[in-house]
């Protein structure tokens, strides 16, 4: 070794014994309170709107790809311009995503620096090169997706759809690397007989992502994110239609925001069945969360749960009762009796049947299947029919009934320890707070919502659109459905994030705080409203920024009055 | 304009039937048993359908533009907040303070094997030294005056718990409520949705070290009748990481008391 090279290598020696020295006698540092909201609301805060704009920013680009192939299969520019409308706004949302995910693991760092330290450890190789890999893939190619818009066109068309394709695909693989951490903190990997504490230590990463709720929490956020998306374009096109210059812009947008809410609904009408998936593995984990959720503490959170998803289905049917008022020709249509009597007899059937048969016995589809068929099968057979008008107002009846079972609880009180017999179901009744009746309940509201579009789907095929003459109360309701869908969103990732209980991470790191109480539904309320709010002012200002600002250029035709034919 | 006398009219016809029918529903609640609070339920259901079918055949809002659409827009979100806050205000709200007591319980033994526990014990340890130290300089400044009493080391609280009594019994009885046993298990008629067996009997039918082995290791008793709970593995095997030994031990202290055969606890089968 020569004498530079060992001159060299006794500084770097002598800087680390004194370095590290001083740092060790460098006092700790000052620990972190946030004022008013206090250190868990403040965390919660950050990570909800960090979920918001994420689900948006995976939400939107798979309905957009969907638009864009819409576009060029049925040669309607009208579809691309929807889908490049949305990416303006999702480009910009991006940032948002990234800069809020980098404010969350500020705030936890400074917060729970113990627990991020734990976690970051557990899951070091997703956090550390995985994670950002895929983050910077996804913004490789959700740039190249925007910025070649204009320049691949025509023959070009279709390897710009592949990439969307491709922008999809990285943004699922992202949600479900991201999910394995999220879904580990509620059931955390476990092996019977063994102690949890012990199994975690020697637990390959494998093992910790593909825990009991990792891909039921998938399922559930993949689908919540494309109604998200689809319910957030309802929220452009209700913007723009209440900004929109002349006729052709408001036809254009009242079709924009049909579009929108047809795929929000559409996905929607899976989401009680994949929020019922999770719920079902997160009660095989540890069956003593299932009473925490539904007769305890988080009671009350699922009435007001039950209270937004019936509002968002009435709202949803309300949209097309408002849409079947601009279809000219629309009284001539006729629906089969049969379609009236399944939606009334559904929710009492079916509350029977699971009853006798409780989910997932296979038996209680051989009457499911059949009853719901029966109107396709033999509807056209049997000539009683009534007007679709009628139909529909049968649907908002049973909207309300099968609501009315979903929301009817067993006590109305906040924990089962306060139960006391003036507040309690009678025992005759105590089904109808029961599984086989909420399940009943939630498969009303698809079927009737499901009849409902079918109906719709007829009247355009005798009828024409009339697009851009819907009652503009119409736009409220879009703007309705978002308001309450990020509401829900907020209200649900409350509830997956109380089920830790008392736990960072369930059953395995105690949360040591003076917060790890579960809040009221009131304070959560208000902070949930809180944060729909701030998110609702960002992403109308995105709105604003990228599309009215830059609406100057005119666009042709594309919005005309169009024949059902041609949609 | 002319649709105004039109929509009037469905107001009140529709008021009309919606009074009618959250009429009958409020009769029929009553008939049938319910309690007044889900009589006054049904009826806000009929009120809620009311307002839904009167919007129904509301007439046509007619376009804003501008400044007026940006108002309604903005009134039209107060009015969502104030609601959504509102109506999650009116269900029966759950109080932390419940909880607290119990959090802080569940999770002490946890907590002084933490480093934080640690560090707090050892805080406490000094204070309680400082205090003392305080105490007998007082006492000599005094000289010969009324002895002053050190406060007790790591300065626990008084007050009768379960614990400061020392009754096994009553400590048992306390992990029962603290593990919430009640939610899975009836007894004295109370608690329990048939997720498990009633306990009331438990005591002439088990011997305390199996309800010991039970308790760690769910999957070695079943009870009779319950394959399905047990096949599904619903009692949770987690006790082991979340309970004290002499928690467990209290527990099966207090189960070991209930000997009631008049209730019809099933019988326990050895599994594995």
């Amino acid at each position: 070794m020569k004498t530079w090279q060992r001159s060299l290598l006794m500084l770097f020696g002598l800087l680390t014994v004194f370095g590290a020295t001083a740092y060790a006698q460098v006092p700790d540092a000052p620990t972190v309170e946030f004022p008013y909201t206090g250190n868990r609301t403040a965390v919660w805060i950050v990570a909800q709107l960090h979920i918001l704009f994420a689900a948006f920013i995976l939400g939107a680009p798979i309905f957009v790809v969907i638009s864009e192939w819409l576009g060029y299969r049925k040669q309607d520019p009208r579809y691309d311009r929807l889908a490049k409308e949305v990416i303006k706004v999702t480009v910009i949302l991006y940032s948002m995503t990234a800069l809020t995910g980098g404010l969350f693991i500020f705030v936890l760092l400074a917060t729970y620096p113990a627990f991020t330290s734990w976690l970051i450890n557990h899951f070091f190789l997703i956090f550390a090169v995985i994670y950002p890999l895929l983050f910077i893939a996804e913004t490789i190619v959700l740039y190249m997706y925007f910025y070649t818009w204009e320049s691949w066109k025509g023959e070009l068309k279709a390897r710009h759809i592949a990439l969307g394709v491709l922008l999809n695909i990285i943004g699922t693989v992202t949600l479900f690397v991201i999910d394995g951490p999220t879904s580990f903190m509620n059931t955390p990997a476990k092996a019977e007989g063994a102690s949890i504490v012990e199994f975690i230590q020697t637990a390959t990463l494998w093992d910790k992502v593909f825990n009991y709720s990792w891909m039921p929490l998938n399922l559930h956020r993949l689908v919540g994110n494309v109604t998200f998306g689809g319910f957030i374009t309802g929220l452009i096109a209700a913007y723009m239609f209440m900004g929109a210059k002349n006729d052709s812009e408001r036809a254009y947008y009242d079709w924009m925001g049909f579009v929108g809410n047809l795929i929000g609904v559409g996905a929607l009408l899976f989401l009680p069945f994949m929020g019922y998936l999770l719920a079902y593995e997160l009660c095989d984990y540890d069956a003593s969360i299932c009473p925490y959720m539904m007769a305890d503490q988080l009671s009350m959170f699922f009435e007001m749960q039950g209270a937004m998803v019936g509002l968002i289905f009435l709202a949803s049917n309300y949209y097309i009762w408002l849409s079947m008022k601009r279809i000219e020709g629309v009284e001539r249509v006729r629906v089969s009796v049969l379609a009236v009597l399944v939606m009334i007899a559904l929710p009492f059937v079916m509350t029977y049947v699971w009853t006798m048969y409780p989910v997932p016995d296979p038996r209680s589809l051989a009457v499911l299947l059949p009853m719901v068929l029966l109107p396709v099968v033999l509807g056209r057979f049997i000539p009683f029919t009534v007007s679709s008008r009628a139909a529909i107002k049968v649907s908002f009846l049973m909207v309300i009934v099968g609501n009315a079972i979903w929301m009817t609880p067993h006590g109305f009180v906040a924990t089962g320890a306060k139960l006391v017999e003036e507040l309690e179901l009678p025992s005759d009744w105590s089904f109808l707070a029961l599984m086989p009746a909420k399940n009943s309940a939630a498969i009303t509201l698809v079927f009737v919502t499901v009849v409902s579009y079918f109906i719709y789907n007829r009247a355009i095929k005798q009828g024409t659109i009339v697009w851009g003459k819907i009652d503009f109360a119409s736009q409220f309701v879009l703007i309705f459905l978002a308001f309450s869908a990020i509401w829900t969103m907020g209200l649900m990732g409350a509830v997956r994030s109380l089920l830790r209980k008392y736990f960072h991470t369930y059953n395995l790191l105690p949360d040591f705080t003076a917060e790890s109480f579960t809040p009221t539904l009131a304070y959560s309320a208000w902070w949930i409203t809180g944060i729909t709010l701030v998110f609702y002012l960002v992403v109308s200002f995105a709105i604003i920024l990228t599309l009215r600002v830059s609406e100057s250029k005119a666009h042709a035709h594309e919005g005309s009055p169009a024949p059902a034919g041609a949609k | 304009m002319n649709e105004q006398p039109g929509f009037i009219k469905n107001i009140v016809k529709k008021g009309i039937v919606g009074a009618i029918v959250g009429g009958v529903l409020f009769g029929a609640a009553k008939a049938f048993g319910f309690p007044v609070i889900f009589q006054y339920m049904f009826v806000a259901y009929a009120m809620l359908g009311t307002a839904v079918f009167i919007l129904l055949d509301a007439p046509a809002l007619p376009t804003l533009g501008g400044m007026k659409a940006l108002v309604a827009l903005l009134a039209f979100y107060l009015v969502l907040s104030v609601v959504y806050i509102g109506g999650a205000s009116l269900w029966p709200q759950y109080d932390p303070e419940d909880e607290k007591g119990k959090i802080e319980k569940l999770l002490a033994a946890k907590r002084k094997a933490s480093d934080l526990g640690k560090a707090e014990e050892l805080i406490a340890r000094a204070k309680s030294l400082s205090e003392k130290a305080d105490a007998i300089m007082q006492r000599l400044q005094t000289l010969g005056g009324p002895a002053v009493t050190a406060p007790a080391a790591g300065g626990a609280k008084a007050g009768v718990s379960a614990a400061a009594s020392g009754d096994l019994v009553a400590l048992g009885k306390e992990q029962w409520e603290l593990q919430e046993c009640y939610n899975c298990h009836k007894l004295y008629g109370q608690g329990g949705k048939k997720r498990g067996p009633e306990m009331d009997n438990i005591g002439n039918l088990m011997k305390p070290e199996e309800m010991k082995e039970k308790i760690l290791y769910p999957r070695t008793w079943m009870a009779e009748g319950f394959e399905k709970e047990y096949n599904k593995k619903k009692m949770p095997d987690k006790y082991k990481d979340l309970m004290e030994d002499k928690d467990v031990d209290a527990l099966v202290a207090y189960l070991v008391t209930l000997k009631n055969p008049a209730v019809k606890t099933p019988k326990p089968i050895k599994k594995q």
